[in-house]
């Protein structure tokens, strides 16, 4: 007998949102889901609860991301309901009326990066990132592992967390060699603040349940053991499913349900997936199920054939290769060449598939030996000619504090771009100065 | 001239509507262990004081379904389901009889079959079922409303040796499999004693030379007509609430967002309208220990009420209800009750007030209060927790899920205008409650006959919901089991069209002829392109037509 646990769900299906009439993120893609959930009356089960997601502010928006030139010029209502339902989330189970939530929403997030100027990736708003800075602002700062199970690289929030030792981020998808975003590898483990607190794995096209299931038991669990999170978030794409138009992956209803109750996360978002029939009814359902501790075991696809998505051996072995080298680059990251208390910069070009923008960013991050180091960076697209971003992280040391106040006056005498974003995550406190024109965004309580 | 008949827990009322002005009234005791009696009496009384061939129209609404399955006076079913893949079997199978037979088989959300059904497994269970001697079933499908074609066979099979067979997609046409099996389940169990009771209703209504159609109460403030009844008998459950707040519609205008309470002797039932209409429960109603998909008012009932004892725990906890302990002191009860703390109060002079004094003071002298703080209390604890459960049920109810962004961002909140308050200790609590609730409070006249009136004026209501998948050319109406092919330009508005017209055509054919295309109110209607093998700009369509309720020519009483 298992142990039932009460889940709240927060179903969002975006009825009234597409990015385009035929684009695999539109109205319908949640529909049969519905379906599927409202005939098996999964929501008049005793341990289940519908829940009405929030509306997310634009203080969530800009306690996360740079958002250029503002917050309202990138996300529309729709962003804000679907980060308003991984808050609600949030909420339920900070808040302890449930034990475990699921924000099955609209649109997806995971591509959204910590610059933000358009879409990439059918994603504006990262959910996640929005759901865990939602929590450290009103909850503490606390240890949290993300665990992206979505078949495409998570790299929006990789970028996010890369300079934070206090979030893992671990990423199970399929080798950005074969498939969009095209990174997420194995030597992508963070920056000099927080190495080894970026984990990814590329899998090999055509891996099947048991290779997912294996990366979980043999590389997950263990590094979720050592980094004792005090909550697991999964990013819950279903685009791994065998039957998903845009990937290549064999992963079943039956996977991803145990692979859930594996990983036990104690919140789960959708991300992905696009076989809209054929694999999200019965993944979702499956998924909410193992949350809620119930029975999933006669959760199938019509067309499930076991045989038919069985990974070769050469998969297995090179599974099994990759999760040792994995877990050596957890425990034993390979330095970096820096220089304490000195800033590491990283120049990076980020290309927003959906809207065609191209921007050039240059990122400073102060290595530093206390916190997780004040952050300043510089991004120029063909929209917005130059903007630039100062964090001071929710667990900044004075110095890197002090810091970020001189970037600040610094940016105010000499910045000459279009936009500039400062963020005191440790005494909230945020501002946006519009072509020198000082605009305070006040201070946000909860 | 209408006749309304409410047969309640305790008395069974009637009263005679003749344009809009209520012209008799009767009362009798209800015997629950014999309806018919109670019927014929009250019949027999209103009907002695006014001639009877003017009358046009008779409703019931009557407590036999609803007895039945609490004390579970039930005919053995047999049950055949087929679920197929999804939830285990059992989080669906429980409470359902000694005969439930899981058969093989599988249709998807589309309608799609994806595993035939296991004729020999089906034909053991027929057999089986034939060895216990059942002679009634009920046959369900998951995704029968997009796919009645293995219910039909079920039926089919089953049809030699049943005298009635309960069909799921027959009862509704929403999808929630585990409420359509619980509610076929209970539909075939009470078949037989609601077919009798309705024989013995025609032999009476025949007896007192009734010469009008007769309607049934539901529990969604509509009727259905009693042939229809008959075949429906799980639509009659809960009809007494529902009555209750249909009678305040009649006795009130009520326009606005409002909060209506009835309080009675032992509860409080609460509702909540919109737009002056009462919100029905969002799937259907919850009741013998499963959910149904039976459509029903949202009513919420807490133990609070004018006999409610008041009592303090050893650790000095003040509490009213939930049991009911009287008649109150004032009337030679043994427990003080709220009624007797209003007498104190001097909010009322029911019976030996002298008896409400010496009863609370008794309990305030143990507790160290005087009396008056005594009563006091009470009376602001009762109506705070009627306020507080007010305010929780309207909270769930604005926050009820919506699956748009427009919905979601700028969806109307019902925020409650005015209170109405009936049942025994209203006018005595009014205005206290105006004061607590804060806001304008009105108690209809009448309201001591407000079910009766409520069941006289009730008109029928009836639900349909249609689904269309142009990639696959089908369009459905399953609780009307209509079946047939459409082109693939079949559009929203098509939908819409036969929604309405096949609404109305039953309904015609059905003993309402009166029913016109206006009487149908389209409360959903959703088209979605669907890009997949099938076609390019296939269109999956869902309508869902209604009947809403409503007054008899909006009559109003004053």
């Amino acid at each position: 007998m298992k142990t039932t646990r009460n889940l709240g769900v927060i179903f969002f299906p975006a009825y009234d949102w597409a990015i385009s009439p035929t684009h695999p993120e539109r109205e319908e893609r949640l529909l049969y889901t519905q379906d599927q959930l409202r005939e098996e009356g999964v929501f008049d089960l005793p341990n289940i609860t519908e829940y009405k997601p929030e509306i997310a502010t634009y203080a969530d928006m800009e306690r996360t991301h740079f958002c250029f030139p503002g917050p309202q010029e990138v996300s529309t209502e729709s962003h804000l309901v679907a980060a308003g339902g991984a808050i609600k989330a949030a909420r339920l189970v900070m808040e302890k009326q449930v034990d475990r939530a699921f924000a099955l929403v609209r649109p997806p997030g995971h591509h959204a990066m910590k610059v933000v100027h358009g879409n990439r990736g059918f994603c504006n708003i990262n959910n996640e990132a929005v759901l865990i800075e939602f929590i450290r602002e009103h909850y503490g700062n606390k240890k949290i592992a993300i665990v992206d199970t979505d078949c495409h690289h998570g790299d929006g929030t990789q970028d996010i967390y890369w300079h934070d030792p206090n979030i893992l981020f671990i990423s199970l998808h399929q080798d950005g060699r074969t498939l969009y975003p095209g990174t997420g590898f194995s030597d992508e483990l963070g920056g000099p603040t927080a190495r080894g607190r970026t984990i990814n794995i590329p899998l090999p096209p055509n891996t099947y349940d048991e290779g997912f299931l294996y990366v979980i038991d043999n590389l997950v669990q263990p590094i979720l053991d050592d980094f004792k999170p005090d909550l697991i978030i999964n990013s819950a794409g279903q685009d791994n499913h065998y039957g998903d138009p845009i990937t290549n992956m064999n992963s079943s209803a039956q996977g991803y349900a145990r692979l859930n109750e594996k990983l036990n996360p104690d919140i789960a978002v959708l991300e992905g997936g696009y076989s809209i029939q054929g694999a999200l009814p019965y993944v979702n359902l499956g998924i909410v199920l193992a949350m809620a501790g119930l029975d999933y075991s006669q959760v199938r696809e019509p067309d499930y054939n076991p045989e038919s998505l069985r990974q070769s051996l050469e998969i297995t072995n090179y599974i099994d290769k990759l999760c040792g080298l994995t877990l050596k680059n957890y425990f034993q990251p390979p330095p970096l060449k820096v220089k304490p208390n000195q800033y590491d910069v990283r120049a990076k070009t980020v290309y927003y598939d959906t809207d065609g923008i191209n921007d050039q960013q240059i990122e400073q991050i102060m290595v530093c030996t206390n916190c997780s180091g004040v952050r300043h960076l510089t991004s120029k697209t063909q929209r917005n000619s130059s903007c630039m971003g100062i964090e001071i992280p929710i667990d900044a040391c004075k110095r890197c504090r002090d810091e970020g106040y001189r970037l600040l006056e610094e940016g105010r005498r000499n910045f000459k771009g279009t936009t500039l974003k400062f963020v005191n995550r440790l005494e909230q406190e945020y501002l946006t100065i519009n072509e020198f024109e000082l605009t305070p965004m006040g201070r946000y309580y909860f | 001239m209408l006749l309304g008949i409410d047969v309640g827990g305790t008395h069974t009322d009637a009263v005679i509507i003749d344009r809009g002005e209520v012209t008799a009234t009767a009362k009798v005791e209800t015997d629950q262990s014999n309806l018919i009696a109670s019927i014929d009496a009250v019949l027999e009384k209103i009907l002695s004081s006014k001639p009877n061939q003017s009358i046009s129209k008779i409703n019931l609404s009557t407590t036999l379904t609803t007895n039945s399955i609490v004390e579970k006076k039930l005919e053995e079913v047999g049950v055949l389901a087929v679920s197929g893949p999804g939830l285990a079997p059992s989080s669906f199978s429980n409470d359902l009889g000694q005969h439930f037979h899981l058969i093989e088989g599988s249709i998807d959300h589309r309608g799609s079959r994806q595993q035939a059904l296991n004729e020999a497994a089906a034909q053991d269970a027929v057999t089986d079922c034939k060895h216990n001697k059942l002679k009634v079933f009920a046959v369900v499908s998951k995704f029968s409303p997009r796919n009645p074609e293995i219910e039909q066979t079920l039926a089919e099979l089953v049809s030699d040796q049943s005298d009635f067979t309960t069909i799921g997609h027959r009862i509704s046409g929403r999808l929630n499999f585990p409420r359509r099996l619980a509610t076929a389940y209970y539909n075939a169990a009470v078949w037989r004693r609601y077919n009798l009771f309705a024989d013995a209703i025609t032999q009476s209504i025949k007896k007192h030379k009734l010469d009008a159609p007769l309607n049934i109460l539901k529990a969604d403030g509509g009727t259905i007509d009693f042939d229809n009844s008959r075949k429906n008998p799980i639509q009659t459950i809960l009809s007494g609430p529902a009555a209750s707040v249909m009678g305040i519609i009649a006795l009130s205008s009520i326009t606005e967002d409002a909060i209506i309470l009835d309080i009675g002797g032992t509860t409080t039932d609460i509702a909540i309208f919109a737009d002056g209409a009462p919100l029905l429960e969002k799937e259907g109603v919850s009741f013998g220990g499963r959910a149904t998909s039976v459509r029903a008012i949202d009513t919420h009932s807490i133990g609070i009420g004018g006999d409610s004892a008041i009592t303090i725990s050893p650790e000095g906890k003040l509490m009213v209800g939930p049991q009911r302990q009287g008649p109150p002191m004032a009337l030679d009860g043994h427990k003080p009750t709220l009624i007797d703390a209003c007498n104190v109060k001097g909010l009322c002079r029911l019976g030996n007030c002298d008896n409400s004094f010496a009863g609370l003071q008794e309990l305030a002298e143990k507790n160290h209060l005087t009396v008056v703080e005594l009563a006091d209390n009470a009376i602001d604890l009762a109506l705070t927790t009627i306020r507080d459960e007010a305010d929780k049920l309207l909270e769930t109810i604005n926050q009820r899920p919506v699956y748009t962004v427009e919905e979601v961002v700028h969806g109307e909140k019902i925020n409650p205008q005015k209170l109405y308050v009936m049942g025994g200790p209203a006018a005595i609590l009014a205005p206290l409650l105006s004061k607590i609730f804060d806001l304008e409070t009105e108690v209809p006249d009448n309201y001591a006959v407000a079910n009766a009136i409520g069941a006289a004026l009730t008109k029928m209501t009836m639900e349909v919901e249609l689904f269309a998948d142009t990639g696959k050319k089908t369009m459905l109406i399953p609780n009307l089991d209509i079946r047939r092919k459409v082109s693939s330009s079949y559009s929203l508005n098509d939908a819409r069209k036969d929604g309405i017209s096949e609404l109305v055509k039953y309904l015609r054919e059905n003993g309402h002829p009166e029913i016109a295309d206006q009487n149908i109110s389209v409360v959903e209607a959703e088209a979605f392109n669907m890009v997949d093998d099938y076609a390019v700009g296939s269109k999956t369509i869902r309508v869902s037509c209604q009947i809403r309720p409503g007054l008899e020519e909006e009559i109003k009483i004053k």
